[in-house]
């Protein structure tokens, strides 16, 4: 029981995690019809914002968390300025292909400026652990699957709650019709892309502790993520928790209970199978409900 | 009398022209080629001996390099892709056309590179460290590096000898390197009648190992066998504590880099021992401390056993380039025929297959710190 327990937890903080990168690909995807193949290096950049600003600058624990995230802000308005805007009349996947190439500059660039070395980030509850039925289980992993129910909360009122965030889904729906309405489209189509840097940088923040800040790291994370996209439905957001914390809990229980060795089948495999079988997912539109 | 002149005037013109060709000739640089990851993946690794494979040109050169001729090191990067590692290397004979060449310490881009290294036909070092590469019979590769089944038969010996520990439980990456080394762990164990209690896996890019640590608890191993790449390893052996894993933990080489070891408290090394390619100890004086002192002053990092193994070969070549030249056939033969010669780390005999090490070393930190200190040497034939 305690085993099941741990491994649980674990299942779901590496689920939340791939949660967070997962809607970062539905917000953009949403808005914008682009698949972000980069999504897993903006996690990356976001651990390594935190490694600029704790580690190297040696900034104290809330300054350097807000320093990291806004740097995630200016290079996802920066991303939309530089590579979105100029490319936004091309087709859609001439896009995508930017994003594939901008991904491998950004993980180059990393390696660059930050070496080939790992660093260790610290968590703000580093060593603190929990005794649950005698399971062991780190506090920071509890701390990234309650941060991952906040901000998700936090993202729901923003996009059914606000006037940005229902001006963010009418452009999401029909931006033509939103211009012609009056909203500034690209202002928020900036901000789509700014969400989905912040997004992808409190899961790179909350991942550092867990892992370590490898400049590797965007291209698994991008992998489970989209993974975790296609299980849960391209353009849902409950798709993208459920896929996400599906793809971690399967990570896991399939590790302890399958087997090590082939515990990526089940992830990958439910893909497939949802590829073949319900290709928009669980909670994914179909493609008619679109136009 | 004057055609005597002109004739006297052009044969010293041609023998001038000539020395000046010959004196050319002496000074031209001779072309040494590295395939190394210098990026993705693999760069972790890749830098270290990218640092040594310099610093030790740059010795060579210093003590005049090949009798008088400058060693020259024209390094491609091997990327983390076997494919890669190919291109990297037939562009390098392609465009260089070396007489010798340092290959990169994965044993998959090893064994992908090994036909082109016969095509081109000029003897290369490696350090992947698979039986399988030395197996294909090609006689232009020498590892510099102990074999996989090497460290893992000294794991074996170690835990049985030393820890005393009847369930073991091994836990491996899963590529050649780690099925290779669990494999014969394995092999070795059940010869010496002890059942493995569970063999677990993980990805090259898995970072949540906590499934693969429980079950070896849970299947009541009294010791784990690590087979481990850097980062992973220290991410692995920290899951461990965190999990409050109690039985001693026998890691391979890569866990111990200076790369890994900075991710690390002296916590999370209690109670794990390495068995090392080779113990980079400035404690132990002579030329170890002088190499481990210049490459810290150098590149501001501790020295480790990857490194070293590459400055050793380096080293080496140039000593057989002193004695033959650099013919690639010629230097084939002579290293072939090495036997006992003492590099920093090793003193390297070439086998048959072209095995060049035949020792490893067994290390655990200090008490409450993260210095490594010397258990035991393993030597096996």
């Amino acid at each position: 029981m305690a085993d099941l327990i741990q491994l649980l937890t674990n299942g779901l903080a590496l689920g939340s995690v791939y949660a967070l990168a997962a809607i970062g690909f539905v917000i953009v995807y949403s808005a914008t019809g682009v698949v972000n193949f980069a999504a897993g290096q903006f996690v990356m950049l976001g651990t390594f914002a935190g490694v600029a600003t704790l580690v190297n600058a040696g900034w104290p624990l809330p300054v350097g968390y807000a320093g990291a995230l806004a740097l995630m802000a200016l290079f996802g308005l920066l991303f939309y300025a530089v590579v979105y805007l100029p490319l936004s009349k091309s087709p859609v996947v001439t896009i995508i292909i930017g994003t594939v190439a901008i991904g491998i500059t950004l993980q180059n660039a990393a390696l660059l400026t930050f070496g080939s070395w790992p660093f260790r980030l610290v968590s703000p509850v580093e060593g603190m652990m929990l005794e649950v039925a005698g399971a062991v289980i780190p506090l920071h992993a509890v701390a990234v699957v309650v941060a991952t129910a906040l901000l998700i909360g936090l993202l729901w009122l923003l996009l059914n709650r606000t006037a940005l965030g229902i001006a963010m889904r009418a452009v999401a729906q029909d931006a033509r019709t939103a211009r012609l309405m009056g909203l500034r489209v690209n202002a928020l189509l900036a901000f789509t892309w700014v969400l989905a840097a912040l997004l992808a940088g409190i899961a790179g923040l909350m991942l550092g502790p867990m892992w370590f800040a490898d400049v590797n790291m965007g291209d698994p994370i991008a992998l489970k993520a989209f993974a975790a996209t296609i299980i849960g439905g391209f353009g849902s957001l409950p798709g993208a928790i459920a896929g996400g914390l599906f793809v971690g809990l399967a990570e896991v229980l399939g590790a302890s209970y399958v087997s090590s060795a082939y515990k990526d089948l089940i992830a990958f495999g439910a893909m497939i199978l949802f590829l073949l079988v319900r290709p928009q997912g669980v909670f994914g539109e179909r493609i008619q409900d679109r136009g | 009398m004057v055609v005597r002149t002109r004739r006297t005037m052009l044969a010293a013109a041609a023998a001038v022209l000539l020395a000046g060709g010959a004196a050319r000739a002496a000074e031209e640089p001779i072309t040494v080629g590295a395939t190394v990851p210098t990026t993705g993946p693999l760069s972790l690794t890749g830098k270290l001996y990218f640092n040594t494979l310099t610093m030790a040109a740059e010795d060579i050169n210093k003590a005049g390099g090949i009798k008088g001729r400058p060693v020259r090191l024209a390094i491609e990067d091997a990327g983390a892709s076997n494919s890669t590692a190919v291109s990297a290397f037939v562009k390098l004979v392609q465009e260089t056309k070396p007489p010798f060449a340092f290959l990169t310490s994965y044993s998959t881009q090893n064994l992908a590179v090994a036909p082109e290294v016969a095509k081109a036909a000029i003897p290369v070092m490696y350090a992947g460290g698979a039986d399988a590469v030395a197996e294909n019979g090609n006689s232009w590769m020498f590892r510099i590096r102990p074999t996989d089944s090497l460290a893992a038969r000294a794991m074996v010996r170690f835990m049985t000898t030393q820890l005393k520990a009847t369930k073991p439980g091994i836990l491996y990456i899963q590529n050649d390197f780690g099925q290779g080394g669990a494999g014969v762990a394995a092999r070795r164990l059940e010869e010496a009648g002890i059942k493995v209690v569970a063999s677990e896996a993980y990805g090259q890019n898995d970072k949540d190992f906590s499934a693969q640590l429980l079950r070896l608890r849970s299947a009541g191993a009294d010791v784990v066998l690590v087979f481990c790449y850097p980062a992973d390893g220290a991410l692995l052996l920290r899951q461990a504590k965190a999990l409050g894993l109690k039985m001693p933990v026998v890691a391979s080489s890569a866990a111990f880099v200076p790369a890994a070891m900075q991710l690390l408290s002296p916590a999370d090394l209690d109670n794990v021992w390495g068995v090392v390619d080779a113990f980079v100890d400035p404690g132990a004086g002579g030329r170890m401390k002088d190499f481990a002192d210049r490459y810290k002053a150098k590149f501001g990092t501790d020295a480790d056993a990857y490194g070293l193994a590459y400055y050793d070969g380096a080293m080496l070549m140039a000593e057989g380039m002193r004695q033959v030249g650099t013919e690639p056939k010629a230097l084939r033969d002579w290293l072939a025929g090495v036997k006992g010669w003492e590099g920093i780390g090793h003193a390297y005999t070439f086998d048959g297959k072209g095995n060049g090490v035949g020792d490893v070393a067994v290390v655990k930190a200090k008490p409450g710190t993260k210095a490594l200190e010397a258990v035991t040497s393993v030597k096996l034939d």
